[in-house]
């Protein structure tokens, strides 16, 4: 059985140990913590051992920022390696297993006005391995894992498939950078999202989850069955995180998504 | 079945293996609206393949599934046909023999409804697709229900039925004929070699075979075999697919295909009922169907039942896996019952290396332990028999069954066949219904009840 986790900020109450306590009751393995940026997720240090003294299970975090280790301006890229190194010495601090990351979001797309990016594809490579090979080294260091997650083609222009991902971590020769899929990208981009966790089975080191329309699994059209099953044929044993939007209630929407995902065959 | 041939329960880790198996080759043979039954071999849909590969798709997502059976029902003919190929229109022609091209259903079908696309061939196949939509919608009867799967598919399914028993009842004792040796399923079968020795051969440079490229030329059928195969299919063309008008040098009645034709029938009652419809009329043709399989086709010297070749009006002398398959037939009379398993537990069908049904008598003159349906032993007869030996609550035998059925698929590589002789397995590898089959054997309820 996969284990589920969900992000923080979907959790109700102040403390990662009330939001420990509901998630608990809903039925969730674990909590996804948000880094943002200025070096915020560091400030939190205190706070997230604590929370780890009093049980609470955080083994991942996904970046919250608005610039990534792919932007167009160097300085920003600088910053955002610069964040990410951060939160993936922290999320080591506290005994989880890695940070995950996009390229870019809500820089360029190549399915929007004005269509061609100011950078050509041989440069945005060459920035990428540059920055993943900085973080997978820092990571590797540190004893945690770099999560690439490829964006559909509205939110990033780079990577936006599991193939595209792969290609980039084979090319750094690192092992401790892996692919973090999220199912709700892979709907729009992979021609069978099946078949695409099958074919890159090796690399896959993360998952979020969320539905077709981006709320809660279950309020959309994806058939979970078949990619959960694709998942456990490939042999992960890693977390499903909840990153979504949600629809309805909110409380009951955070709590249905454990027993959706179980009765999904997770 | 003795208890040395019982092997050990699959372990956890090693069902644990398995089942990833299983579901990689269903994920890889996916083709978006089907399934191939394999990447080498087979590059179309194929009938009673996809009915068996939805049967353990359901384990693995129920929407493939029932899209699964909806591709194959969406080349159905108008007269109720269900063709044994639907061709992927993307597949180049020269992939396969025999191609779009040698069948032209489009054009030389449509007086008897072939649809205008896509392109199908003009036979047919066991009709075992009711049974699998009614285990299809049974495993998500939410998501079935949502997608109007049942609604949409049961006047389809019925429609096909009533085809076999009016066009099809060439005997005119009310079950259905097959009219070509690739219909029953058991293409070369020894079964069929004297009905075929009643056909003239097309010339060998009249078509050109696109399984010797991929396949083994010693699994295969011979080359003599398929020029009689091209003949009788092109003379079913010449005659524009019309059973009224065509008049066949093949005609058989085939206990697998009328055995799996009644266990449909029953399976369509239980939809009936979903369906706030009456079941009594399929349950009451399933029992009149079972008494003509009886009558028809038992021969109680020999313990098995029998092909009858319908041009001679004769049963066919040879004991094949088709003989047993009936065992899935619920209301089977005890006695019968007990004369098949004795059968299935004696010398002609309990092989030395191989816990599976060989496909022919293996003490018969025609055996040969490598060629396709002569005497290698397949995983779909294995899992209908598998059920029908549950259904008479023959547990023991099911079990000892279902465990070789999981060792040989496991072993085999999810092999298309195995030599029954030493176990090897034998044609593609990553075939479709052994792994789909598998699936199921893992995943069901054993006591899943039969419709």
């Amino acid at each position: 059985m996969l284990k589920t986790a969900v992000q923080e900020q979907l959790l109700p109450q102040d403390t990662l140990q009330a939001k420990w306590e509901f998630a608990q009751e809903a039925g969730y393995d674990a909590i996804e913590l948000r880094g943002k940026g200025d070096f915020h997720f560091a400030s939190r240090l205190d706070e997230l051992k604590r929370a780890r003294e009093d049980g609470v299970v955080m083994p991942t975090v996904c970046v919250d920022m608005l610039h990534f280790l792919g932007a167009f301006d160097e300085g920003l890229r600088r910053d955002a390696v610069a964040q990410l190194k951060s939160q993936l010495t922290v999320i080591a601090e506290i005994g989880g297993l890695g940070a995950q990351t996009p390229a870019s979001y809500g820089m360029f797309s190549r399915r929007l006005p004005p269509f061609e990016p100011p950078r050509s594809e041989a440069e945005d490579r060459e920035v990428l391995l540059a920055g993943l090979a900085e973080l997978g080294e820092h990571a590797r260091r540190e004893g945690v894992t770099l999560f690439l997650e490829p964006l559909n083609r509205y939110e990033d222009h780079m990577v936006n498939r599991l193939e595209q991902a792969a290609d980039l971590i084979r090319a750094t020769g690192l092992d401790s950078i892996r692919i973090g899929i999220d199912s709700y990208h892979m709907n729009i981009e992979e021609s069978d999202p099946a078949a695409a966790i099958l074919a890159h089975a090796d690399l896959i080191g993360h998952a979020q989850v969320s539905d077709s329309n981006r709320f809660q699994p279950g309020a959309g059209h994806l058939d979970w069955p078949a990619w959960l099953g694709a998942l456990h044929a490939a042999g992960y044993d890693g977390y499903l995180a909840a990153e979504c939007r949600l629809t309805g209630d909110p409380l009951d929407a955070v709590r249905s998504v454990p027993a959706f995902l179980r009765g999904s065959g997770a | 079945m003795t208890a040395l041939l019982a092997g050990p329960v699959p372990t956890a880790p090693a069902a644990l293996t398995l089942r990833r198996g299983a579901a990689r080759v269903l994920i890889d043979n996916w083709t978006g609206a089907s399934t191939v039954p394999s990447r080498t071999l087979y590059p179309h849909q194929w009938s009673w393949d996809s009915a068996f590969i939805a049967i353990g798709l359901r384990h693995l997502s129920a929407r493939r599934a029932q899209r699964e059976l909806e591709s194959l029902l969406a080349g159905q003919w108008a007269d109720g046909r269900v063709p044994h190929i639907v061709f992927h229109p993307a597949v180049p022609h020269d992939a396969y023999f025999p191609s779009p091209d040698f069948w032209r259903s489009s054009r030389t079908g449509r007086a008897v409804g072939a649809p205008a696309a896509p392109e199908t061939s003009g036979i047919v196949q066991p009709p075992v697709h009711a049974l699998a939509a009614w285990l299809v919608h049974r495993a998500d009867p939410a998501e079935s229900r949502r997608r109007g799967f049942l609604p949409r598919v049961y006047p389809r399914l019925v429609a096909w039925h009533d085809y076999l028993l009016t066009r099809r009842d060439l005997g005119g004792a009310g079950l259905a004929a097959v009219v070509h040796p690739w219909e029953p399923g058991m293409d070369n079968s020894p079964c069929w070699d004297r009905a075929l020795l009643r056909v003239d051969p097309a010339a060998p440079d009249a078509f050109r075979r696109a399984d010797l490229t991929r396949g083994h030329p010693a699994d295969r059928p011979t080359d003599l075999d398929y020029g009689r195969y091209v003949r009788l299919a092109t003379d079913y063309r010449q005659a524009h697919y019309d059973d009224r008008r065509a008049r066949h040098r093949f005609a058989a009645e085939d206990p697998c295909f009328n055995a799996l034709l009644i266990t449909s029938e029953l399976a369509l009652a239980a939809m009936a009922r979903d369906l706030g419809r009456a079941g009594a009329p399929h349950t009451a043709r399933a029992e009149e169907l079972t008494r003509r399989l009886v009558t028809r086709l038992w021969d109680d010297a020999a313990g098995l039942f029998r092909v009858r070749d319908l041009v001679t009006d004769t049963l066919v002398d040879e004991r094949a896996v088709t003989g047993l398959v009936p065992l899935v037939v619920p209301r089977l009379p005890a006695d019968l019952v007990r004369r098949l398993r004795d059968t299935l537990d004696g010398p002609h069908f309990r092989a030395p290396s191989s816990r599976l049904v060989p496909s022919y008598d293996l003490t018969g003159p025609a055996f040969d332990a490598k060629r396709y349906w002569r005497g290698p032993a397949w995983f779909n007869t294995a899992w209908l028999i598998q059920r029908g030996l549950r259904t008479h609550r023959l547990r023991a035998d099911a079990d000892r069954l279902r465990q070789g059925f999981l060792a040989e698929a496991g072993r085999s590589g999810f092999a298309e066949y195995i030599d029954p002789t030493t176990g090897a397995a034998r044609g593609a590898r990553h075939f479709s219904w052994t792994a789909a089959l598998a699936l199921d054997l893992l995943c069901a309820d054993p006591e899943e009840p039969t419709p």
